[in-house]
């Protein structure tokens, strides 16, 4: 009977139930992904490169653990608000209090249990498929990483099925205390609070406080060391969280009262989103900070991405050099995307190697400008006596005869006379060597196979390309999938919050309606009020970011280089996000001008 | 003297569900005017169709076949902009449930109307004021709904209903929600201003108390009018006797 009842009542809120669920399974989902790269030792330490990153993970992992706490709370007390007027009703029917709480906390872990594993299925199949594609892009290899990762299934799980148990001992202790009566009228509660100065401009001044401490602390991170990570984690959190609630209410107050508000939907739009917020205040924190590591994650990625290339451009001028080349090697070399090739002769005669004057006269060798400290990557043709005095202490050129410990440069006739093992070097500068890098490995194996040297003996930018991949591609790596994966939790939990709160509006936009409101209007008040919602965690998050950086000041020579384009991105994808909210909400709420239609 | 009516109803007919569905004709050929000034009541059992009339009158709905014209104008074919306009401008509406804005303090879920219409803001504030007067909700502006009684936020609703004069005034059971000394205070008010600016209002009722304030009821029945009663002058006691009268017959 009781069962039947239950269906009934899922049948009858449909949407809100599929608005739920979608929006748990994502968080679950997410939740793996994260997991699945979080407490995957041998993953980050084969990748990382770096000795905090391990930490760095945990700390997130500690982050997104009280996230999900949030978004779990919330989606009980959504659960909650659903069901009670339903537990209302089959109380007045006469269904014992027991019986209903039974049935509550059933439905409550079913529904945490169903939602995680749904999502972990999801997150398996985003996690391959975008791991797949930043792989393509990215060009960097990474050990030890899988989709499937059964620690983190059991973890993803055991997190869900206890915070629903949590929840629903939490919501049946207040089901319990509530009067049956109470339970069935619970939509129309007063919803506003009103401004207590003091207490906010206090809260203001706290959080601002706090908020500057936190940026403090990543700033000094050199000094502060690990420290400064778990400071900067509960002050922000804690500042954001009392700037929110103390002075978006005041503000939307104060232009409510001013002369601006008095036009058309203003008043209206304005009390809409200052009802919000307050309602907001913990999600749009959430929000906030989700926003600031999704696009801190994405920014220090790109980060690294944009370093590798600076950094190969300084080991070398030239890419590979090719010794002897084969026929086969010769046609791998046809297909790189070639910015300068030249090509010389070499003759080994004992611990020296000998080279033609007139070759270097004829063809300038490009090589690096400045010496080790001022080095920036540039590339010089310099005249053939200066050549010559450079060549000798030049990196780049030593590096095409690893085991020689002397350079002699000879006139033509001295040359062709001498003695010796000889040589054909083939020196080659592509465009890029992500572009380049499986024609580039090839031709390496292939020179490696017959030289017998070993990798970093073959000299070239290519060789640095692989060595800074392995070091910092990893981290790359990272950025890339926890910014994307930070930036869809961010989505679903913004998304999800502001759709489930459709129910109330539906009723207020109908009321305009009623009023003569016309369509235009009212969906110009949803752009308004929803795109507000979005914006304000987005700023928030930006500054965060910004601040944020500073943390990453010793792992990348400028972490502030592209942050501009990073944001503009990610701006993107979010601005994306927030239309497809505010059209489904639209489609939600707005309600057609005549009943018939 | 001939006046044209403010509201001139003509074979209305409405009729829900789509073709293919179960139809049902909720009224059939409705003809009736309302003059400038005139307090009218519709009366009728429930499902009788009173609401539906109401709807297609405000223009929540539109009719199946008929016509409709308030003021002067065909309103059953309006689209989009014009609607809204209408609505804003040329109807006030209370409704049984009130149909405030709870995020809205008293005094801004008056002002929308005006705000609506762009009024200026100086003009706003008097206007808001000078209906806060007369309907007695001046202390209760700053507060917001739910910080109100029943009656209070409906005298505030009629007040967002006035502040904008509008042609006329409508009200679906405005006293539905209320006891019986709020429900009365509100009548007393509408013909106040009924009588004073001349204003006509029509109001849906099941109520002959209320009833008793009109100049002139409609009893509906199965979706036709079956009836008219006038107060030709009565004083209302006597009136409410006649009505509860003509209840009786209808219920044999
Ligand atoms: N949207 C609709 N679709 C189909 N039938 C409807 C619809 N709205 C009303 N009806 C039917 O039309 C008839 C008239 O309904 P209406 O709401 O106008 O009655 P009413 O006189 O206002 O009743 P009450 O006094 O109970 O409010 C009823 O039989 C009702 O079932
Ligand atoms: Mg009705």
């Amino acid at each position: 009977m009781l069962l039947k009842l239950a269906i009934t009542g899922i049948k009858q809120r449909f949407r809100d139930y599929v608005v739920l669920l979608m929006g748990l399974i994502i968080s679950s989902g997410i939740f793996y992904i994260f997991a699945s790269l979080a407490i995957n030792t041998d993953f980050i330490k084969a990748n990382s490169g770096i000795s905090i990153a391990a930490q760095v993970f945990m700390f997130g992992m500690v982050l997104l653990l009280i996230i999900t706490m949030v978004y779990v709370s919330y989606a009980n007390t959504f659960l909650l608000s659903m069901r009670q007027h339903d537990y209302g009703l089959f109380m007045m029917l006469g269904a014992k209090k027991q019986n209903i709480g039974v049935l509550m906390v059933l439905e409550t872990i079913l529904l945490g249990g169903v939602a995680s594993i749904i999502g972990i299925i999801l997150g398996i199949g985003v996690s391959s498929v975008l791991s797949q594609f930043l792989f393509n892009q990215l060009g960097v290899t990474i050990h030890h990483f899988s989709p499937i990762y059964g620690p983190a299934m059991i973890d993803t799980l055991t997190v869900y099925v206890v915070l629903f148990a949590l929840a629903a001992v939490l919501n049946l202790s207040k089901l319990m205390r509530t009067p049956v009566l109470k339970l069935l009228h619970v939509e129309d509660e007063a919803t506003n609070v009103r401004v207590r100065p003091v207490l906010q401009a206090l809260a203001a001044v706290l959080g601002i406080a706090c908020l500057a401490i936190g940026y403090y602390a990543m700033a000094q991170i050199m000094t502060l060391q690990l420290t400064a990570i778990p400071i900067a984690l509960v002050t922000i959190t804690l500042g954001t969280y009392l700037l929110f609630s103390a002075i978006i209410g005041g503000v939307l107050t104060a232009i409510r009262k001013s002369r601006f508000a008095a036009k058309r939907l203003r008043t209206f739009t304005l009390a809409q989103i200052n009802f919000r917020v307050r309602g907001y205040t913990r999600i749009l924190t959430v929000v906030s900070l989700l926003f600031a590591m999704a696009l801190g994650a994405i920014s220090v990625g790109a980060g690294f991405q944009r370093q590798i290339p600076t950094m190969v451009a300084s080991i070398s001028s030239y890419t590979i050099s090719i010794k002897d080349e084969t026929p086969n090697e010769a046609k791998l070399a046809k297909q790189l995307h070639v910015k300068w090739q030249k090509s010389y002769q070499q003759t080994i005669q004992g611990d020296t190697a000998y080279y033609n004057e007139a070759a270097f006269a004829k063809q300038p060798f490009p090589m690096l400008a400045n010496p080790a400290a001022k080095n920036d990557g540039r590339v010089k043709q310099f005249s053939l006596p200066e050549f010559k005095k450079k060549a000798i202490i030049s990196s780049d050129f030593l590096a095409l005869s690893p085991t020689s410990n002397h350079i002699r440069f000879l006139n033509n006739s001295d040359f062709n006379n001498l003695k010796g093992q000889k040589h054909q070097l083939t020196i080659i500068r592509v465009h890029s060597n992500v572009q380049d890098r499986k024609v580039l490995e090839k031709i390496t194996a292939s020179q490696q196979r017959r030289f017998h040297e070993p990798f970093f003996n073959l000299g070239g930018g290519y060789s640095g390309f692989v060595l800074f991949n392995n070091l910092f591609g990893g981290l790359e790596f990272m950025g890339f999938f926890l910014g994307i994966a930070f930036l869809a939790m961010l989505a679903s939990c913004l998304m999800f919050k502001i759709l489930s709160g459709a129910n109330k509006d539906v009723v207020r936009y109908n009321m305009l309606n009623r009023i003569g409101v016309s369509q235009r209007l009212m969906k110009q008040a949803i752009w308004q009020e929803v795109g507000t919602l979005f914006i304000i965690p987005g700023v928030l998050g930006i500054i965060d970011v910004l601040f944020g950086l500073q943390m990453f000041k010793p792992l990348l020579y400028n972490p502030y280089e592209i942050v501009g384009w990073t944001i503009l991105g990610f701006c993107m994808l979010y601005g994306l996000y927030a239309w497809l909210t505010i059209s489904l909400y639209r489609r939600l709420v707005v309600p057609p001008m005549q009943l018939s239609k | 003297m001939q006046t044209t009516p403010i509201v001139d109803v003509k074979n209305l007919q409405k009729i829900y569900g789509a073709k293919k569905e179960k139809q049902y004709e909720a009224l059939t050929d409705i003809n009736f005017a309302v003059a400038p000034g005139e307090f009218v009541g519709i009366m009728g059992p429930s499902g009788s169709g009173k609401t539906t009339l109401l709807n297609l009158l405000s223009t929540l709905d539109v009719p199946t076949a008929g016509s409709v014209r308030i003021n002067n104008q065909e309103v059953s074919h309006l689209k989009g902009k014009q609607l809204a306009d209408f609505r804003a401008q040329q109807v006030g509406f209370i409704f049984q449930d009130f149909n405030l804005l709870e995020s809205l303090t008293a005094r801004e879920n008056i002002s929308l109307p005006l705000s609506l219409q762009d009024v200026p803001r100086s003009k706003t504030v008097a206007a808001v004021e000078e209906v806060a007067q007369t309907l007695s909700i001046a202390d209760l502006l700053d507060k917001y709904p739910a910080e109100l009684s029943g009656g209070q936020k409906q005298r505030v609703a009629a007040a967002r209903a006035l502040v904008h004069h509008p042609a006329i005034i409508m009200g679906d059971e405005p006293t539905g929600a209320l006891d019986s000394k709020s429900a009365r205070e509100l009548l007393d008010l509408l013909s106040n201003i009924n009588q004073q600016q001349n204003v006509p209002v029509l109001l849906v009722t099941h109520d002959p108390f209320s009833a008793s304030f009109c100049d002139r009821i409609l009893f509906i029945q199965d979706g036709r009018i079956k009836q008219e009663l006038s107060r030709q002058g009565q004083a209302r006691k006597d009136f409410y006797g006649q009505i509860l009268e003509q209840l009786g017959t209808f219920e044999q």
